[in-house]
């Protein structure tokens, strides 16, 4: 699904550049979890961006189930996010005005899918991180928790392959993290690939395959048999 | 994404700061409804002016006996009556601009018909004047050649005095003295309204020869007349005519060139115009006002989204990874800035109505409103808000998707 080789990204820092991602070949399967661990500055998070075509890579090509899109037009690459991709955040990154429902249609918006067509995907997205109930409630009246349900039912309403999630439990208390777990292990068994990104070792577990990285390399790529 | 979600989308951001938007939109308000009045008065003023040209007639002159300073002692007005009917001939032959003069005579006298009384003026003059001054009958006739020259006892009367004597009924072949002389009467004129000095229809009309053997025979001896209204046979040629008239006159009279005329002729293009050229004024100043108040709005969205936009900015990251394209981003900030300039719009329309409608009740000032300038406030205020709204929304539309998430 994910073929990715030499890949680099460098920031320029006033005279200095910084190396993020030193000539990274990863290829990932459809259906895989993949977690990426590495401590802050490793390029875990710019990895993930570049996979998840937030960002662009400096050098090196990246192919998304066989297209080459290191050099897709900003438009293209929106499109891609839309249709294909569905993102998890640490911070939720819910919009604060929408309720529930409204949040998890957002990316129906920009999709061009009829009313009553969004409305019911969005329904069943909910439904399916069971906050059927919760419908119009805004973000600052639901627990951290069901805000990253709400932000879970967003990344899969447009029905997506590949669901990106970076530090999805980094704010969560354990019990809350444990069920967020679930249902992205759940979503996984349904067929969608998952990325993951954290440096907890426990919630990397969940992985069927574990990408440690440091100053911008792999360090190691292994399978995983999660207990 | 269609427009009504983007719409809906921008209405939800303004509410949540409410306040902001409508502050923000405080120079639109205030230039569109400077924008309304602003051309409410420059209608209202043409308008009048038209009404009042429609009323005299247009390109009229006039042309008056005036009392002359003899030796430095005024003989007061009215005490001499140079002006006569051969003046009005050698003008007629003289100046080939002037299409039609009619004479007239004119006094003040008490008026007694069906047992009511009534103090109005009568002129006495010829049917010239009805054509020059835009009279319209709305029963009865002119008068009949044999009637002006041998002088009949007929009359014509407006409406105040139809209302008057007569009430709502018919006057005519009715008969009413006029300094005790019997009347018939022959004809009913239309109503043309009051103007700022007098009310026109209070008003008898009796031939020229009537007037003068039988109410005014001391006051205007021979063929001595009050004054004469003289039809220019085109506007372009007013000016002209004045002056040709002057000359004509001065020369008749026997009065050097810079003597002082026994006459004096009276413009009312010319007041008019003085009219018109102080609403216009007016206009200028308000302009200027809804030019500058227009502007400094623009300028106070545009400062608002810059903000807005800077606040926003993680959430424009979202909306992106989302799935929201360049062309989403601009739209949904260009409606937004676009329903700002809009709620100015319609409140500054609001407001402009309520001075429109407090300035005429208030001064009685005339002033028209019409749709176009409406529509106008609409495309001033709704361009605004593009052209201001443009550079915030195109500075959100550029954010790189992860720089914009990152934003803190």
């Amino acid at each position: 699904m994910i073929n990715i080789t030499s890949i680099s990204k460098e920031y320029v820092m006033g005279d200095n550049k910084l190396l993020a991602l030193n000539n990274v070949d990863v290829s990932i399967n459809e259906g895989e979890f993949v977690s990426i661990m590495g401590s802050s500055g490793s390029g875990k998070s710019t990895l993930m961006n570049i996979i998840g075509c937030l960002d662009v890579p400096s050098h090196g090509d990246y192919f998304f189930r066989d297209n080459n899109i290191s050099n897709y037009s900003s438009n293209k690459l929106a499109e891609l996010r839309n249709k294909d991709i569905g993102f998890i955040f640490q911070n939720f990154n819910l919009l604060p005005r929408l309720n529930a429902l409204e949040n998890v249609i957002l990316p129906l918006l920009y999709s061009g899918k009829s009313k009553k067509e969004r409305v019911e995907l969005a329904l069943k997205a909910l439904e399916n991180v069971g906050l059927k109930d919760r419908t119009h409630h805004r973000p600052n009246q639901l627990s951290g928790g069901q805000q990253q349900r709400v932000s879970i039912a967003r990344a899969i309403a447009g029905t997506p392959k590949l669901i990106l999630a970076d530090e999805p439990t980094g704010a969560l208390d354990s019990t809350t993290s444990l069920e967020i777990m679930k249902i992205l292990n759940d979503l996984n068994k349904s067929g969608i690939t998952i990325v993951l990104v954290t440096h907890e070792d426990d919630i990397a577990n969940y992985g069927s395959r574990i990408i440690k990285m440091k100053d911008g390399k792999i360090l190691e790529d292994i399978k995983n048999v999660p207990n | 994404m269609s427009l009504t979600d983007l719409i809906y989308l921008s209405q939800k951001s303004l509410r949540s700061n409410i306040l902001r938007s409508v502050l923000t939109s405080l120079g639109i308000i205030i230039g569109v409804s400077s924008v309304i009045t602003m051309i409410s008065i420059g209608n209202g003023a043409r308008l009048e002016v038209e009404q009042q040209i429609e009323r005299f007639g247009s390109n009229n002159l006039i042309l008056r006996a005036q009392s002359s300073n003899n030796r430095g002692v005024s003989m007061g007005n009215n005490s001499v009556n140079s002006l006569t009917l051969k003046d009005m001939e050698a003008l007629k032959s003289e100046i080939p601009a002037i299409s039609a003069i009619a004479p007239n005579v004119s006094l003040s006298s008490q008026v007694i018909a069906n047992g009511n009384n009534w103090l109005t003026s009568v002129t006495g003059t010829t049917n010239e004047q009805f054509n020059i001054s835009n009279w319209k009958f709305e029963l009865g006739r002119e008068f009949l050649e044999d009637e002006l020259v041998s002088g009949s006892r007929v009359a014509i009367i407006g409406k105040t005095v139809q209302k008057n004597l007569f009430g709502e009924d018919n006057p005519i072949d009715e008969v009413i003295r006029i300094n005790k002389v019997p009347f018939t009467v022959i004809g009913l004129l239309d109503a043309k309204g009051g103007t700022a000095w007098a009310d026109l229809d209070d008003t008898i009309i009796v031939p020229l020869k009537t007037a003068k053997q039988r109410l005014v025979a001391k006051k205007f001896p021979g063929d001595q007349i009050r004054q004469m209204t003289i039809n220019v046979s085109s506007s372009d040629l007013l000016f002209k005519t004045e002056a040709d008239i002057d000359t004509v006159m001065r020369k008749l009279h026997k009065i050097s060139a810079n003597g002082n005329p026994d006459f004096v002729i009276r413009n009312y293009a010319q007041f008019l115009n003085a009219r018109q050229e102080s609403s216009r004024v007016m206009s200028i100043l308000l302009a200027t006002v809804a030019g500058i108040s227009l502007i400094v709005g623009g300028i106070g969205i545009m400062n608002i989204m810059l903000v807005t936009v800077t606040e926003r900015t993680k959430e424009i990251g979202v909306c992106m990874s989302v799935g929201a394209k360049k062309r989403d981003v601009l739209l949904q900030f260009l409606i937004e800035s676009l329903m700002i300039s809009l709620i100015g719009g319609c409140l500054g329309i609001a407001l402009g109505l309520g001075v429109i409608f407090g300035v005429s009740e208030y001064f009685n000032w005339k002033m028209s409103l019409d749709y176009m300038s409406l529509v106008l406030s609409f495309v001033f205020s709704s361009s605004i808000g593009v052209i201001f709204g443009f550079y915030p929304a195109r500075k959100a539309a550029s954010l790189n998707p992860i720089d914009a998430l990152r934003y803190e």
